[in-house]
């Protein structure tokens, strides 16, 4: 065969299915949500080690880098790192479960996506409720 | 780490496969996982209650024992945990050779810095004076 036809022929063949061609399903999104938070995380992380740092060093330092936790910004920040950990943490829960070959019928992992989904939720609702009541 | 896998379709090198370090890569990021989940619960309590603290306010509450070794432990298996997990997505996602060995060098020294400057910060806070 000339080299244009296994060409031709290697451009017919189906590659396998990716994000452009699935209609979008919540098991599928949150799996992208696991990623999307484990990055996110390492985001945070970096700005609350510079924040951490910054108040090891003074309060000179304190004053210019405390807008990381405090204040609008520092708030939404600091809100936006605890809902990626818990949301984060369930989706690991998520595939411990997985794992163990629970929750992989239909009904069952749908449930378990949806659980991770309005835990990641609640759990930082908790947290921040509790948090402002303990001062 | 990822080995180069030789499809009929693309020829060597052009695709990478992780088959002699995948079974590895999943133990480690199930059992520090396992070991994360108690620390992250821990860690976002700690870093939720610095929000809106002051100076002092804040350095009283990372200076306790407890919490300073909470945050280290965490940070510690958090980073490698999370170097290994960028790892795999710049695999799946950057083809480029020379970008993809550029991306891997910034995420290892990147991860490397951040357990670093924030395990010395938690030492200065929390240290005895």
């Amino acid at each position: 065969m000339a080299q244009a036809e296994i060409d031709a022929a290697a451009e017919k063949r189906p590659l396998s299915p990716h994000l452009t061609v699935y209609k979008p399903m919540l098991t599928m999104v949150m799996s992208m949500a696991h990623r999307i938070s484990g990055v996110a995380l390492y985001v945070g992380a970096a700005l609350l080690a510079v924040y951490l740092l910054a108040l090891a060093f003074g309060p000179g330092t304190f004053s210019a880098f405390s807008w990381i936790v405090n204040g609008f910004f520092g708030h939404l920040i600091v809100l936006g790192f605890s809902w990626a950990l818990f949301t984060h943490l369930l989706g690991g829960v998520r595939h411990a479960l997985w794992d163990r070959g629970l929750y992989m019928d239909p009904k069952g992992r749908e449930l378990l996506t949806q659980g991770t989904l309005a835990g990641g939720i609640a759990l930082t609702l908790l947290t921040w409720i509790l948090s402002t009541l303990a001062g | 780490m990822t080995t180069q896998f030789i499809s009929g379709r693309t020829g060597r090198g052009a695709a990478y496969v992780s088959d002699a370090s995948g079974a590895a890569h999943d133990r480690f990021m199930r059992l520090s996982a396992g070991a994360l989940a108690p620390l992250g619960l821990l860690a976002a309590w700690y870093v939720v209650g610095l929000s809106g603290k002051s100076f002092e306010e804040a350095r009283a509450e990372i200076g306790r024992p407890f919490p300073a070794l909470v945050l280290i432990a965490f940070i510690a298996i958090a980073t490698v945990h999370a170097r290994k997990g960028v790892e795999s997505i710049i695999e799946d996602y950057v083809h480029d050779d020379e970008t993809k060995e550029k991306a891997l060098r910034v995420n290892k020294w990147a991860s490397l810095a951040i357990a670093v400057l924030w395990t010395l910060a938690i030492l200065l806070i929390a240290a005895p004076k």
